[in-house]
Formats: structure tokens, C-alpha cells, sequence
């Protein structure tokens, strides 16, 4: 039977009393048109019921009092996080402003603030963001949080996507595929689904691409076919039956291609292993070149000739081929001249896991390879892109970005941490001479366990999080905010004893702005210090604003170093352990990740605008600084900026008290 | 709406965002009289207020009827349980009828409103009040004796209803003594009555000079879960006594004008037993199930009857014929989480596929536990259904006793 002529009845009578009532009264009317429209969506045909219905909708006044009722603000990252919600209607309202979107798109309807080409634009971006929605049945995740719902996002995707047309969204799809590798995450299976999407759908005669798409070759050849020898994706047994009859200058050839594509794209192809393998023993040359590495790391891949085999026996296959780019990497970082990294390398090489261990790697990663070799891998992969770490979905910022200040400046502990972790389950910390063992503390600030990381973080934040909530615990009662003990506890001497905050915790008020900012100058801008660039990345609290500037939360970054860029402005180079960090600010703070001379994995600003977003930092209080020598006028931009965004209801002249010590940083 | 000044000026006393809806589209002029904390929400939506805390009536009582006087309104019409002495304080002024407050206290206790039905020649069940503990025990014993019980015979069980507030609020059933020690001392004291096996109705009467204005039966399905109207066949069949039962109600407690929301039993010989009765509108979202299914706005019947300046003409036409001009059969149900721990609110697939289902204000939860149901009324959110058939809605609305909405 269809159900469709009667759910719409219902619904356009719920959306007549919506559109009746008076605006107090909107509310109590607005559940019934988002729970019909709810079932609308669950028909077949329903989409497209919805898109006609847009106008009228909106009208009615669905998304009054939301951030949806302005659509020219809204953001298209945020819209995976509404579709995946578990909260029909935040999920429903999702669905119909992009349906509504739609319809202004098209044509059919012309709306009042935004135009069709701006909704066009936000809708491929919507698609390409969301686009693993397109292929394929929902995730655990997805059923337990969504249960039935998940249908509609499905449903929502294939719509849009077949009356956009699949030509649009290609280009801003291989774009942002390209943005994303910019910052060389070390997280790339999303990625590599969507490539392989493409790659899908470039051979499908049916689907019209136009002339579009045209820049994803390079992306799915450096999967599929990077080389000659195995262009035409001729799978790993044929390809490796190949080798064998290869003579030097072909092997030589093969390996400059897959060194070239994977130092492009950050991804690594399955072939690439398999010639590892291969010329393993016969020749350090092709492995070299097939790594792509410096004279760093050629020397260090011949002073340690047998660990780095080892390691590529035990870390390196199909299955865990992004562990090859993090080998490129670590050698050419030239890490292995630090004394106790070869030796630590070799602990983790015959590292036994515990039996949680192996459950949690074989939970996220699958059993076709060992959970040892998966480690090993995440070891790599972290080694040698320690700003590639990403906190996944949790609220565990602290806990990445100390995993990745010490993949960059510590990396021997890095794989103490490790080592603690997987072998024994416990990791002992010391809080001011007292221990703190992650078993005996209770709870972390994640409130269940993260399964969407790397090995590494999958097996080591658990303990963090806990110890780094347990240190928080043991400053309840203290005035001010715990990070000023907690941080350099926490990641190491080298975090700065001194400690700046701008707000009060009690009253969430901001203090001393001027002040604030003139030492935080002082002390990082290398116009002002001395030029002495930053010796140790620090820990730094930023108040995250979206892209209307409204405050968001507290956030935990790491700042790397401050530098000119290639325009010869002054900018910080800081690294967020967000999954993207090419985040808009607002205000015209557009987080760049790329450009402006950006290291892998790095984001900055402009040297003002970021201090516009920073609440906490640290210094050593015993180098020598004289904050007067900041001119006041570059401040006031700064200042302005702060009133302008976060500190707009923080100012001592309004009264309203919100809690800066609520919650932790995420 | 273009407000007629030459038609009452209606006073709402407590603060109902439906009623107030109503009342913006109703001819009427009007003003919400509600606490404090409703000010800032009625200035921002331009919604005539006077502020006033509805506690215990005392000597500053008079300042409200004195303001509303002034300012020319007609009558006050309560809209919650807590406001029915005050609309009887104020219609004393305003209507200069003293008694009117007398009547309305008689409305406000269980007690005393059962004396006075069972002085009217209504009958009532047993009941009796309790101070503590020891008196409650001490009824369900007698009672259970009087039934000619054995010790070790499964008692039949009582009821315990708060003196003072609607409905199913704090309504208890206790059928051992071992449960009587369950009771919060806060809660006493209370009405305590026999259990009338028999089906229980209720009934939503408009009464404008002294006379029946429209009679609705509301058919419980399960007391404190479902409701659906108009009812069955089976029960409107009974309209006739049900009338010449509300007739006398009306005549025992002397009621001229206003709303009444009063509950009975019907036994299996056909005898009406009293429950108890309301002069304010009815919870469980009657008034939207009768809109759904008669048209008319139920906030809007109520404040015509009230007002003093409405024609027996106008309220003619205002009501439609009961039973003939219902659109069908309109019903809801209150879910409560059948399982301890929940984790998110899915409608069950079968409810969403029926036809007869039109919506629900379910919300997902807050929390995964979810504390133990200990009195009636106490669901966490309403289904709504309509449909032709009467029985099929009937069956529909029982069999959602047995579903999860929470898993």
C-alpha cells in the first residue's frame, strides 16, 4: 500500500496549524510537521514531496529561532554531525533545509536571502562531505545511534546527488579529497573510499561525469595503479608474479613511481608493499628510492640497515600500506640518531600485547593482518607524522595533542607510552611527585571508549584521558583553572611553568585583555622577544568560535612555531588536533592549512588574529621579556577582534556570568 | 483577532500556552493572569499579562479581583487544579456573587465534594480520609473485610488520591500493607476509596445558565494510560442516565456557568458511581482529541460559558451536536519506558505503519535509567491516533500498553 498520499495529507495540515499559529505558539506545532515529515521522508518518493513542499515550509516557519532560518550562515562541515544524529529532529530539520536548498537551487524557489548559486554550492559541498553516505550500508555506529533514521540521510544523499548531478559535485569532491591530503592525516580511510568512489564511477557508462573529475586521476592512480607495472590495477599476486621478471632499470622505474605518488597524495598504494618486499636484502638502493627519501633518511635507512628491514617485515604490508610514507618520513626526520629510538623500536618489535589490546586493534582494524603488525604500523605512521594525529569523533583533544608534542620533540616516550599501554594496560603518570595510575582512576572525559583512531591513540588515549581527567580531579578546590598545574604535569618539562589566562573562572568575565595579550606578544611574537623563535611547541587553550563567531567551546591546540610566511606577514604555526583543520573562525579567520607556509599538518593565522582566539598559554617566567615594547596599536585590532566574537558578552560591562571552568576542552 | 468590545473580558488565571492561543483567536478580549516568571515571554510576544503568585489565598486576595475589576473584566476563568478557589475568589467580586467562592472550595476537596454528591443523592464509593499510615492500613483492612475476605485472599486493592490536585497526580493503589510503607509522609494527608471494578469514564460538560451546553464521554481505555472521544457505542449508549447524572451534579454543587471535568464508574448492573469532579478543563489533552475530531476549540467553549455577556443563542451555535458531528474517532496514549535502561526513543515500526496513527510529542531521553513508575500520570509523552472504528481504535490504543517506544 502506499502511504504516501496519506502521510502528505497530515502533513500539510500539521503545516497549515504551523503556519497558523502566532509566533509564540510555533513550537508547540512544530513537532507534529517534523515527525510527518520524519515519515515523508522514510517513503519512496518522499524527497522529492519535500523539495515541492520547501517553500511552504519555511514559510510555515520550521526552522524559526534556528540557525537553519539564516541559511546564507550555515556550514556544510556541520551538516555530517546533523545527519548522523540520533535526534530525529535535529536529523529531519537537517534534511529539509537541505531539501529546501535544493528547490532554491533549481529554481523553484526563489528565496529572499540566498541565492540559487550559493545554494548550489553549499549542497555539492553537503554531498561531498557527506558522501560516504552514498555507498554502502550504515556503519555499527550509525545503526546503534540512528536505529531506523539512518535510512534518511541515505535516502537524503542519493536524492540530492541525482538532481544536482554527480558532474558538480565531482570537482569540489576531488578538491576537497586534495584539501583534506594537504594536511597528510594519518587517518586515511575515508579518503581512500571516496577515491575509490570515483574510481567507481569513472567506469561506470552510465553515470555522465562531463568534462569533470579530471583531477581525480592522480588521486586514483596513486591507489590503484601508480606505476607501469601495475597501471591497470592487475591485483597483488599478478603484480607480484611481475616483478619477478623485472630487470633493474624496470624495478628501478617502478620504485621512483610509487616514491612520487606518495609523496603527492600523502596515500599509499597496496602495490607499493609488495615491491618492498620484493627488493628487500637485494638492493638498499630501490628501497630508498622506492621510499622516496632524502640523504637524511638514506643514511639513516644504511646506519640502520636491519632494524628498518625488520621493521618493514613486520609493519609494512597491503593491509597497513600508509605505514610505508610514515617509515619515509621518520627516516628522512633523521630520528634514528637519537639513542634510545633504535633500541625502542626494537622493544616494539617483539612487543607482546596484552589480551584488551589485541581485542581493541582487532575491533578497528580486522584480523586479516596481526594486531601486532597494525601497531607497529600506527608506531610508523606516528612517528613520522606526528601532525597527522587526529581525536576522531571524541572530546579528547588533550590527549592527541600530547601524543603529537611528543611524536615531534619526544618521540623515545612516545613509545614508552606505547609500550606501557598495549603490554601492561596501566600507564603510571606523576601529578606534582604523586602517581597517577590510568587504571585506578575512575573515568575520562570521553564517556566511552573511541574506536574512530589511529592503532596508536586507539590503545593509548584511554589512559590519557583518564590520567589527564584524574590530574583535573586533583585540583578541584584550587582558584583558577587547573591547566595552569595540569599542562606542564601532563606533557613534559619543557611546557612553560608560566601561566596567562584572560578569563575569570568564577564569572567567566574576561580580566586584563590588554595584558593578556601584550605578554602573550612578548613572549611568541619574534618582533617583540628578541626574535627567539619557540625552542618547544606549548600548549594553548583557544576559544573555537564557528564561522557566525559565535563561542563554541574551549579547545586544546599546540602552537609549533612563529615564523613570516612566503607574504612576509607574521603568522602562528600551531597544530589542532581536530580531524580538519581548515576550520572558519569567522570574522574572516580562515584557518589555513596550506599556502602559506604550512608544513604538513600545521594550521596558522595571521599573528593577531590568532592571539584574537587564545584564552590560555605558557611561558618560561624566567626569560627576559619587556611587554612595553608592544605598541598598543596593534593590540586594539586584536582586542577588538575578541569583543567582536567569544568575548562579546564576556566584557566586565556585561553582567552575564557564564562558566569558563564548565566542562573540559575538547 | 478583532476583539468585540461589546462581548465579555475574560480573565485566564494560570498560564496554558493553548489556552492562550486560543484566546488570541477567539473574539473575546482577554488578559493572562500568571507568575512573575511568565512576564518576560508575554511582553515579547505582546500577550496582555497581569503578574500574580497563586499561593495560599490570604489577605492581599482581594488586590488581584480589585485590579482585574478595574480594568473591566468580566470573569475569571481557572485553567489549572491550583487556580479554581481563586477564579471562585475573584468571580465573587467580580460577578458579586459570594457564594461563588463557597462552591468553588467545595470543588477544590476530594473530601468534602464526595460529602456533598452523596447529599445530592449522587452515589459514591467507600472512602475516607488519612492522617498517616496507621489509617491507611487500617481502611484497606476494613474494606477488604467487608468483602467477606479470608486472610490470605488476595486483597482488593485501594485507591489514594491527593486532596488537592488534578487528576492522576499523586494517585496511588495500594493492595498490602507492605506497600503502605512506600508512601512519602509529604504526601498525607489523603482520600482513600474502595476499588470499583467497572468501567471508568469521564465527562466534559459545558454549562451555561444552569443547563447542559454540550456533554462529551471521554472513554478510558486504561486509567492513566489512554483516552479516546467520543466513546464506544457501547458507552454512549448510557448518554441518557450519564445526563440525568450530571444533571444532578449540577444541581448539588449549584452550577450556574463554567466547564466541569467529572469522573465516574459505570458497574456491570449499569449503576454510576461518583469518582470526583474538576471546574477546569481536563488533562490528557482531551480538549486537542476534541478539536481533532469536533472542530471546535474547547479553551474557546469554555470561556463563552463563562462569560456572563454571552446569548443562550451564541452557545447554541457555538457547540456542535454531540456524537452526529464528530469526524471520527480521536485517541491518545501516554508511553512510559517499559524497560529500565533506554537509550533512544523509535517509534515501533508497526504503531508508524498504521493508519490510524497521526503524531506523537515523544521526546528522546535524558537519561538512560529510568525511575520506577510509582503513581499514575507519570508517562513521558503523548501518541496520538484517529480513525473511524471505534473498537479498532480502542484495541489499537490497549495493545499500545505492550510496546517499546524507549529501547
Amino acid at each position: 500500500m502506499d502511504k504516501l498520499p496519506g502521510l502528505l495529507d497530515n502533513l500539510d495540515e500539521a503545516t497549515r496549524l504551523l503556519a497558523d499559529a502566532r509566533d509564540f505558539a510555533k513550537p508547540g506545532k512544530l513537532p507534529r510537521v517534523l515527525d510527518t515529515a520524519r515519515r515523508v521522508l522514510m517513503q519512496p518518493g518522499g524527497c522529492a514531496a519535500l523539495e515541492s513542499r520547501a517553500e511552504g515550509l519555511e514559510r510555515a516557519g520550521i526552522f524559526l529561532g534556528s540557525d537553519w532560518a539564516t541559511p546564507s550562515i550555515l556550514v556544510p562541515g556541520l551538516t555530517a554531525q546533523a545527519l548522523s544524529s540520533g535526534d530525529s529532529n535535529l536529523l529531519v530539520t537537517e534534511a529539509l533545509s537541505e531539501l529546501r536548498l535544493l528547490a532554491v537551487a533549481l529554481g523553484g524557489y526563489q528565496h529572499p536571502t540566498l541565492a540559487a548559486e550559493q545554494a548550489h554550492h553549499f549542497l555539492t559541498q553537503v554531498i561531498a562531505l557527506n558522501l560516504p553516505l552514498l555507498f554502502g550500508p550504515p556503519s555499527e555506529a550509525e545503526r546503534e545511534t540512528q536505529g531506523r533514521l539512518a535510512q534518511i540521510p541515505r535516502s537524503l544523499m542519493q536524492y540530492l546527488v541525482e538532481r544536482i548531478g554527480y558532474e558538480h559535485v565531482m570537482d569540489q569532491l576531488v578538491e576537497e579529497i586534495w584539501r583534506i591530503l594537504q594536511q597528510r592525516p594519518i587517518q586515511v580511510d575515508t579518503v581512500k573510499q571516496m577515491i575509490t568512489q570515483i574510481a567507481v564511477l569513472q567506469s561506470n557508462p552510465e553515470v555522465d561525469l562531463g568534462t569533470s573529475g579530471q583531477g581525480a586521476s592522480r588521486l586514483v592512480s596513486s591507489l590503484f595503479g601508480p606505476t607501469r607495472g601495475c597501471r591497470e590495477d592487475p591485483g597483488l599476486d599478478t603484480y607480484r608474479e611481475r616483478l619477478q621478471s623485472m630487470d633493474s632499470n624496470a624495478l628501478q622505474s617502478e620504485a621512483t613511481g610509487f616514491a612520487r605518488a606518495m609523496h603527492d597524495t600523502g596515500l599509499v598504494s597496496p602495490y607499493l608493499p609488495v615491491l618492498l618486499h620484493h627488493v628487500l636484502g637485494e638492493s638498499d638502493h630501490l628501497v630508498a628510492e622506492a621510499l622516496g627519501v632524502s640523504a637524511t633518511g638514506r643514511d639513516c635507512l644504511l646506519c640502520f640497515r636491519d632494524l628498518v628491514h625488520d621493521l618493514i617485515r613486520a609493519g609494512i604490508h597491503p593491509e597497513t600500506a600508509q605505514a610505508a610514507y610514515g617509515l619515509a618520513l621518520l627516516l628522512d626526520r633523521g630520528i634514528l640518531h637519537q639513542a634510545p629510538l633504535a633500541p625502542a623500536l626494537r622493544r616494539q618489535l617483539v612487543l607482546p600485547l596484552t589480551d584488551w589490546s589485541r581485542a581493541r586493534l582487532t575491533l578497528a582494524f580486522g584480523s586479516s593482518v596481526s594486531a601486532e603488525t597494525h601497531l607497529l604500523a600506527g608506531v610508523l605512521c606516528m612517528l613520522g607524522q606526528p601532525l597527522g594525529i587526529g581525536q576522531g569523533n571524541n572530546p579528547t583533544c588533550q590527549s592527541a595533542r600530547a601524543l603529537s608534542m611528543w611524536g615531534c620533540i619526544d618521540p623515545d616516550y612516545l613509545l614508552q607510552m606505547v609500550a606501557w599501554a598495549a603490554r601492561d594496560d596501566e600507564i603510571i603518570m606523576h601529578f606534582e611527585g604523586q602517581p597517577i595510575s590510568s587504571m585506578a582512576s575512575l573515568s575520562g572525559v570521553a564517556t566511552q571508549l573511541p574506536i574512530d583512531l589511529d592503532a596508536v591513540s586507539l590503545l593509548v588515549v584511554p589512559h590519557l584521558d583518564r590520567i589527564y581527567a584524574e590530574m583535573g580531579r586533583r585540583c578541584i578546590g584550587r582558584e583558577g583553572d587547573p591547566h595552569r598545574w595540569i599542562n606542564p604535569e601532563f606533557h613534559g618539562w619543557w611546557a612553560g611553568r608560566g601561566f596567562r589566562i584572560n578569563v575569570d573562572v568564577a564569572s567567566g568575565q574576561l580580566v586584563d585583555l590588554e595584558g593578556f595579550l601584550r605578554h602573550f606578544y612578548a613572549n611568541y611574537h619574534i618582533d617583540y622577544n628578541g626574535n627567539q623563535p619557540l625552542i618547544h611547541p606549548q600548549p594553548a587553550g583557544i576559544a573555537i568560535t564557528d564561522s557566525a563567531c559565535r563561542f563554541i567551546g574551549w579547545h586544546a591546540i599546540c602552537i609549533l612555531r612563529v615564523d613570516r610566511d612566503p607574504k612576509d606577514e607574521m603568522r602562528v604555526y600551531f597544530y589542532n588536533p581536530n580531524n580538519d583543520s581548515g576550520q572558519d573562525w569567522g570574522d574572516g579567520l580562515q584557518v589555513s592549512t596550506a599556502g602559506n607556509g604550512e608544513r604538513f599538518g600545521e594550521a596558522s593565522l595571521p599573528f593577531g588574529q590568532f592571539a584574537s582566539r587564545v584564552y590560555i598559554f605558557h611561558y618560561d617566567p624566567l626569560e627576559r621579556i619587556d611587554p612595553s615594547v608592544v605598541p598598543a596599536a596593534e593590540l586594539e585590532d586584536v582586542q577588538a577582534r575578541v569583543l567582536r566574537s567569544w568575548g562579546a558578552d564576556r566584557s566586565p560591562a556585561t553582567a552575564a556570568a557564564l562558566q569558563a571552568s564548565q566542562g573540559n576542552p575538547g | 483577532m478583532e476583539k468585540n468590545p461589546d462581548k465579555g473580558y475574560i480573565a485566564l488565571l494560570g498560564w496554558s500556552l493553548a489556552a492562550v492561543e486560543a484566546a488570541e483567536t477567539f473574539d473575546r478580549r482577554y488578559v493572562v493572569v500568571a507568575p512573575n516568571w511568565a512576564e518576560e515571554y508575554c511582553e515579547k510576544h505582546n500577550i496582555p499579562y497581569v503578574p500574580w503568585n497563586f499561593e495560599r489565598l490570604n489577605d492581599r486576595s482581594i488586590e488581584i479581583a480589585e485590579t482585574l475589576r478595574d480594568m473591566g473584566v468580566d470573569v475569571a476563568v481557572p485553567l489549572f487544579e491550583e487556580t479554581v478557589e481563586w477564579a471562585g475568589a475573584i468571580n465573587s467580586v467580580l460577578l458579586q456573587s459570594p457564594r461563588l467562592y463557597g462552591q468553588s472550595l467545595l470543588l477544590r476537596d476530594k473530601a468534602l465534594m464526595k460529602r456533598r454528591a452523596q447529599l445530592g443523592g449522587i452515589r459514591v464509593g467507600i472512602f475516607e480520609e488519612a492522617h498517616d499510615k496507621e489509617d491507611v492500613i487500617r481502611f484497606l483492612k476494613r474494606v477488604n473485610q467487608t468483602l467477606l475476605k479470608l486472610d490470605g485472599d488476595p486483597n482488593d486493592p485501594i485507591h489514594l488520591k491527593a486532596f488537592d490536585k488534578a487528576g492522576c497526580l499523586g494517585h496511588r493503589v495500594i493492595r498490602t500493607p507492605d506497600e503502605v510503607d512506600s508512601i512519602p509522609d509529604e504526601e498525607f494527608p489523603v482520600l482513600m476509596e474502595s476499588h470499583l471494578d467497572g468501567w471508568e469514564f469521564a465527562v466534559e460538560a459545558w454549562v451555561h445558565n444552569g443547563k447542559i451546553a454540550f456533554l462529551n464521554i471521554s472513554e478510558y481505555v486504561s486509567l492513566g494510560y489512554s483516552v479516546f472521544v467520543p466513546a464506544s457505542p457501547e458507552l454512549e449508549h448510557y448518554r441518557p442516565q450519564i445526563t440525568a447524572q450530571i444533571e444532578k451534579l449540577i444541581k448539588a454543587f449549584d452550577i450556574e456557568f463554567g466547564l466541569i471535568h467529572p469522573e465516574y464508574f459505570v458497574t456491570s448492573d449499569g449503576e454510576m458511581y461518583f469518582g470526583e469532579v474538576a471546574y477546569r478543563p481536563p488533562g490528557f489533552k482531551v480538549f486537542e482529541l476534541l478539536e481533532r475530531v469536533y472542530g471546535f476549540n474547547a479553551y474557546q467553549a469554555t470561556m463563552l460559558v463563562f462569560d456572563p455577556k454571552a446569548s443562550a443563542e451564541e452557545v447554541q451555535q457555538f457547540f456542535p451536536r454531540e456524537v452526529e458531528d464528530a469526524n471520527g474517532y480521536a485517541g491518545c496514549f501516554g508511553v512510559s519506558p517499559r524497560r529500565r535502561v533506554v537509550s533512544r526513543l523509535e517509534i515501533p515500526e508497526e504503531v508508524e505503519d498504521d493508519p490510524y496513527f497521526e503524531s506523537h510529542e515523544l521526546t528522546p531521553p535524558v537519561e538512560e535509567t529510568v525511575t520506577k513508575r510509582t503513581a499514575f500520570g507519570t508517562h513521558w509523552g503523548l501518541v496520538y491516533f484517529r480513525g473511524e472504528d471505534p473498537l479498532r481504535l480502542r484495541d489499537l490504543l490497549k495493545h499500545q500498553e505492550e510496546l517499546d517506544y524507549y529501547i
